[in-house]
């Protein structure tokens, strides 16, 4: 039953965004000219076509997002345990040695150059 | 209760989505809601962290690597296919629905015997006191896995122009 | 359960209106801001001031024609704006806009959603943020659009890291991620007249999280995926009127609740402005209401602020934010956070 601030609060959102497109579809005009469907390349015939071939660094990126993101989901409650914790030197022992493994895995990525983009 | 049911409800039409849309952006983005609703029957469950870790890797990391991939790739309808016998896949399925139940049952029957440590109430502090004082190991061998992703990530991706050192 | 609702509605009410109310007077301000910056007038002839020009975008938003071109994914095309505006609204719903007070016999937390994981809502809502410009740029079905939205994408992700390395370093140091213990946490003076600010604590990750919201929010020097001269608008091009003011009303919004989070964590929040102490004194009960002032104007200074760089610095180049993320902001924020609990450690 907390649930139900966040819900009401994610339907009005939802709600604010749907009533401003609504309102502007009934009070704009509509007229169907063929120029206005054309893609749009700053005025120019459109050319080649929508699909091409995309880096694969983007994919990469994405992908070491996702695993350093969980590194740090890790060492959230690592931090707001800390502080009442019995035993802090074994928490640093654990930090510590969890940092090596992360810095290890960090600059083999940056030594790959897997993450460099040229220009 | 309801909303239990809600999310639960939404959580199903959404996977079902995922796996028998004929669009693969729309079941991408049925992935994402499914996860969404997922997240929502964690913090329902009492499990708050949980929840928010959801959210943040699951739904936004994972979800985008999916999202990513057929964007990127602008598969838009994926020639699929179709198993012509129909009854062995419905078989098939209700004999895996069937024996993730009774395996379901035979586990929460037997809770107690699972776990050797109880946690006296629901809040973050004590799990979290908990993972850094018996859970240590999983907790270090999660990051050896980790580091083992990122160099399979790495290497998996190289491009053959320049040669591996 | 009826005052409950009441509660609710109203907290709802007050955090909404707050940021969507203040919406026009903050485009206003920065186009005022970049006429005076670089020294030309800006729009000055609707109302006193131009004060009504932003009511007039509005209504000209509204009165423009719905262009939806026949090569886009309509459903898609149409959701996207809508599933930008929520998800930037979505951080909003965690951040407290006083500290909990009394009122009619009961405590009142005045955030919408007070919960156990704290300033973790606003981080996992602002990671789906990215979420919005991807199905507005593959939705457009042309490719500039795509890849600009790949490019926004692969940016905000990447300057997520280094947030939330600050983010660690910061409830390391605060010892909870509650927000109101972390407000608490900021109170208190050194010397009488420095506020114990987290700013002054950690500076490094201040600069982390400053530099990383900017690249969030898709704002100058970072915003290549909407980069005006390069790809013609990016990831909403092929947008117009109201769609386009709806993605419009996201990024900022976004900015609002990034502002918030970075003073949060590092300017104390909503504790009251180093000279307001003695007002508080002399008016019983108006603690709240200083603590709204004091977060306003925190907020409106950063939003200036937002302004104020976007208006002076120039765009980087896409492979120099990239690099910039991974190469040198992700690792300052790793050792910051080694230095900061060997230091912790050793102190004690």
């Amino acid at each position: 039953m907390d649930f139900l601030p966040f819900i009401i609060f994610f339907i009005i959102a939802n709600v604010v965004g749907i009533v401003l497109i609504v309102i502007s579809n009934f009070l704009g005009q509509k007229k169907k000219l063929e120029r206005k469907n054309d893609i749009y390349e700053s005025g120019v015939n459109p050319v080649g076509s929508t699909t091409r071939q995309y880096d694969i660094k983007f994919y990469l990126t994405a992908i070491l997002f996702l695993l350093f993101d969980v590194e740090i989901v890790f060492l959230l409650p690592w931090a707001m345990a800390y502080t009442d914790s019995t035993n802090k030197a074994f928490m640093i022992a654990g930090f510590v040695f969890f940092m090596l493994i992360l810095l290890v895995g960090y600059f083999f990525v940056i030594n790959s150059k897997a993450l460099k983009w040229e220009e | 209760m309801m909303i239990d049911i809600l999310i639960t409800l939404f959580a199903v039409i959404f996977s079902l989505v995922v796996v028998f849309s004929n669009r693969t952006v729309v079941s991408a983005f049925s992935l994402l809601l499914a996860l969404l609703c997922i997240g929502g029957a964690y913090f329902q469950l009492g499990a708050n962290f949980l929840s928010a870790v959801q959210v943040l890797v699951n739904a936004g990391a994972i979800a985008i690597l999916f999202v990513f991939v057929m964007m990127l790739i602008n598969l838009e309808h994926p020639v699929l296919n179709k198993d012509k016998n129909k009854f062995k896949l419905i078989l098939g399925a209700f004999a895996i629905l069937v024996s993730l139940g009774v395996l379901a049952i035979v586990i929460n029957t037997n809770l107690e015997s699972f776990s050797k440590d109880f946690l006296l109430d629901n809040s973050m502090k004590t799990l979290f006191g908990k993972l850094f004082e018996v859970y240590y190991l999983p907790f270090e061998l999660a990051t050896m896995l980790l580091l083992g992703a990122i160099v399979s990530v790495v290497v998996l991706t190289k491009q053959d122009k320049e040669p591996l050192e | 359960m009826l005052e409950t609702l009441i509660e609710i509605i109203a907290k709802i009410v007050v955090i909404l209106a707050l940021p969507l109310g203040s919406l026009p007077l903050i485009i206003h301000v920065e186009r005022r801001g970049a006429a005076f910056i670089q020294k030309r007038l800006g729009p000055n002839r609707v109302g006193p001031f131009g004060l009504l020009q932003p009511l007039a975008d509005v209504a000209k938003f509204m009165f423009k024609e719905e262009v939806i071109p026949s090569h886009v994914k309509p459903f898609f095309f149409t959701a996207a704006p809508v599933i930008a505006l929520t998800f930037a609204i979505l951080p909003l719903a965690c951040i407290p806009v006083t500290g909990p007070f009394q009122f009619m016999g009961r405590e009142i937390f005045p955030e919408v959603f007070r919960s156990e994981m704290g300033i973790f809502f606003a981080f996992a809502a602002s990671a789906l943020g990215s979420y919005g410009i991807l199905l507005a740029g593959w939705a457009s079905n042309n490719k500039y659009s795509m890849l600009g939205a790949l490019r926004a994408c692969a940016q905000m992700v990447s300057y997520e890291l280094s947030l939330s390395t600050a983010l660690v370093a910061m409830v390391f140091l605060y010892g909870s991620n509650d927000i109101h213990q972390m407000v608490t946490a900021q109170s208190g003076y050194w010397f009488g007249f420095i506020p114990k600010w987290g700013f002054f604590v950690q500076p490094v990750a201040a600069t982390l999280f400053l530099v990383g919201i900017f690249a969030e929010s898709n704002r100058l020097p970072f915003d290549l995926a909407e980069g005006e001269s390069e790809i013609v608008a990016g990831y909403h091009l092929e947008y117009s009127s109201m769609k386009f003011a709806l993605f419009f009303m996201a990024e900022y919004i976004h900015m609002i609740g990034l502002s918030a989070l970075f003073i949060i964590l590092f300017f104390g929040g909503y504790s009251v402005l180093p000279g307001m102490d003695m007002l508080v004194d002399l008016i019983p009960g108006s603690l709240p209401i200083f603590q709204l002032i004091s977060l306003v104007t925190k907020v409106a200074l950063m939003i200036w602020f937002f302004v104020w760089v976007r208006w002076t610095l120039p765009r980087f180049r896409y492979d120099q934010l990239m690099n910039l993320g991974w190469q040198r902001l992700l690792p300052l924020g790793i050792v910051n956070l080694i230095v900061t609990v060997l230091f912790v450690y050793f102190r004690n």
